[in-house]
């Protein structure tokens, strides 16, 4: 067992150099990468106070309780394109290319080797902007800090990319059936897209329906508002055990699923 | 022109192969549409208003689906990206030795792109409006019926020589796909396509709308929309044909410059 998990996570630490190694030969581009990404959180800031010109709430959600939840949803977003994005967005290719052929013949588990071989450095920096406006909205917040809050918080933050890695990489192994599908990238951009918003605003659409099917059975809606509703407005014991639950079932329908794709999978060219 | 037909027509061929993909991926475009209903549902509710930045509700909503026909017609995905692979890789080189403007020949791959889209896209679109027809705001009036399409038409040229102008920054830069985010952010916002431009307060309003980028969206939507006369259709068909020649003439001008740049690697 320890042999194991000495040889995979020796297997992490030669990903993660090769991928020092790519990313330090492209260092301009790190940086450009990394003030797009500020760009583009701060054009979702003045989205968000463009709004809160009209209105003080937002369903119930305050304007710095909704900034602590773009705060939640840019950190999980971000460990998530850190360590998995580049994979699965790679995944459907190496499918129709046939050069999956490559992986499958290694000595190590297919699933791990395709969703950490790329880990993005320019991601990774991303993380502190998230950190940073979860900090500012929430000092301008009068709600308690206690440990608990914090490790509460901190556990739903990874079951939040548990979840969302599950649901992408169900989508990447889709791509056995569907040659050249909407790419991940597209996908990624509706995902994050539904569920950077309070859930609340979903209920009133067809009676709840909407609501009900993003919670439980796509759970999109669940990734950044549990967090950052254990955090910031209501501590419910209940939702972490829920959350953990989701997301470790997720996993491991995910990991089925994939081995179905893969049982259908036939190489490409030679 | 023989030869562009060609190219038109095996575009147009090549568009048809992925065909389910397609209406997967249309639908799919139209799923933001419902967050956007249900956000500005609460944003109503929550402002207890009738109209925020001159729009009510419906035509909050509308707005966004009418963007959406909009980008249909002025979105060029990848036409940078391609342009910087092409002459980063040495591939240009190809173009050059033919009897073929590298641009012209791009205009109507796109143009064969954009025709097989409407085609495909017609039927999830005319759905999509059905469904919603509750917030649409009616017809244009008549008389603005060619303005508005003329003025959609102006879009796709507008969209066209943006991303051209753009992709041609890589006969200076190595690396220019990370500017490309960058741009792909600032027109993402500063077109309209994330809120109505009239939602900002108005000094930012006026500056943002002295960019060519509100003339692809935001203005084209707003006419659309039927919240223009004739006369301020007039204008901004007036600002995009501006825009139009001055990138067009970006373009040519970049063109010939980086061509004199360009070391064609690759062998």
């Amino acid at each position: 067992m320890t042999s194991v998990l000495g040889r995979y996570s020796r297997i992490l630490l030669c990903f993660a150099r090769n991928g020092l190694v790519r990313e330090l030969s492209f260092r301009v581009n790190f940086l450009v990468t990394v003030v797009s990404e500020i760009l583009w959180l701060g054009m979702m800031l003045v989205f968000v106070q463009v709004i809160f010109r009209f209105t003080r709430q937002i369903d119930g959600w305050s304007n710095h309780e909704y900034l602590f939840l773009l705060g939640t949803h840019f950190l999980i977003s971000s460990i998530f394109e850190a360590f998995f994005f580049d994979n699965l967005q790679r995944i459907s290719a190496q499918i129709r290319t046939g050069d999956l052929d490559f992986v499958l013949l290694k000595p190590a588990n297919t699933q791990f080797l395709l969703s950490l071989e790329r880990i993005s450095y320019t991601a990774i920096a991303n993380i502190p902007l998230g950190v940073i406006l979860c900090v500012y909205s929430f000092s301008k917040l009068d709600v308690p800090l206690t440990f608990q809050h914090v490790s509460m918080f901190l556990i739903l933050v990874c079951s939040g990319v548990m979840t969302l890695y599950s649901l992408m990489f169900m989508f990447s192994a889709t791509s056995v059936w569907l040659i050249r599908q909407t790419s991940a990238s597209h996908f990624w951009f509706y995902l994050t897209s539904c569920s950077k918003y309070p859930a609340e605003i979903y209920k009133p659409m067809v009676r709840g329906v909407l609501w009900f099917a993003l919670t439980f059975v796509f759970p999109v809606l669940i990734v950044a508002n549990l967090p950052a509703n254990v955090m910031v407005r209501v501590f419910e014991p209940y939702l972490v055990a829920y959350a953990l639950f989701i997301a470790v079932g997720l996993l491991l329908f995910s990991s089925f699923v994939f081995n179905w794709a893969m049982r259908k999978y036939r190489s490409a060219s030679s | 022109m023989r030869k562009y037909w060609q190219v038109f027509r095996i575009s147009l061929a090549d568009r048809f192969v992925y065909r389910t993909d397609f209406l997967i991926g249309t639908f799919l475009r139209f799923a933001p549409i419902v967050t956007t209903i249900a956000l500005w549902r609460a944003v109503y509710a929550g402002a207890g208003r009738e109209e925020i930045g001159d729009l009510h509700y419906g035509e909050m909503v509308s707005y966004y689906l009418i963007v959406m026909i909009s980008r249909a017609f002025g979105s060029m995905p990848g036409l940078a990206s391609t342009l910087a692979s092409d002459i980063r890789d040495g591939n240009l080189r190809k173009f050059i030795v033919q009897p073929l403007n590298y641009v012209i020949y791009h205009l109507h791959l796109r143009m064969a792109h954009k025709s097989v889209y409407f085609v495909m896209a017609a039927l999830p679109y005319a759905l999509v409006f059905y469904w919603c027809r509750s917030f649409l705001p009616g017809w244009p009036a008549g008389e603005l019926w060619p303005l508005c399409i003329l003025s959609l038409v102006l879009s796709f040229f507008l969209g066209f020589m943006i991303n051209m102008a753009i992709g041609l920054l890589s006969f200076w830069f190595m690396e220019v796909t990370s500017f490309m985010f960058i741009f792909m952010v600032s027109q993402y916002f500063l077109s309209g396509h994330q809120f109505p431009l009239t939602l900002l307060p108005d000094w930012l309003e006026r500056s943002v709308t002295l960019l060519p980028f509100a003339y692809e969206t935001f203005f084209p939507v707003m006419m659309l929309m039927g919240k223009m006369n004739a006369a301020e259709a007039g204008q901004v068909i007036a600002g995009q044909c501006l825009w139009i020649a001055i990138l067009s003439g970006v373009v040519a001008f970049g063109w010939r410059r980086g061509l004199r740049r360009y070391a064609a690697f690759g062998g």
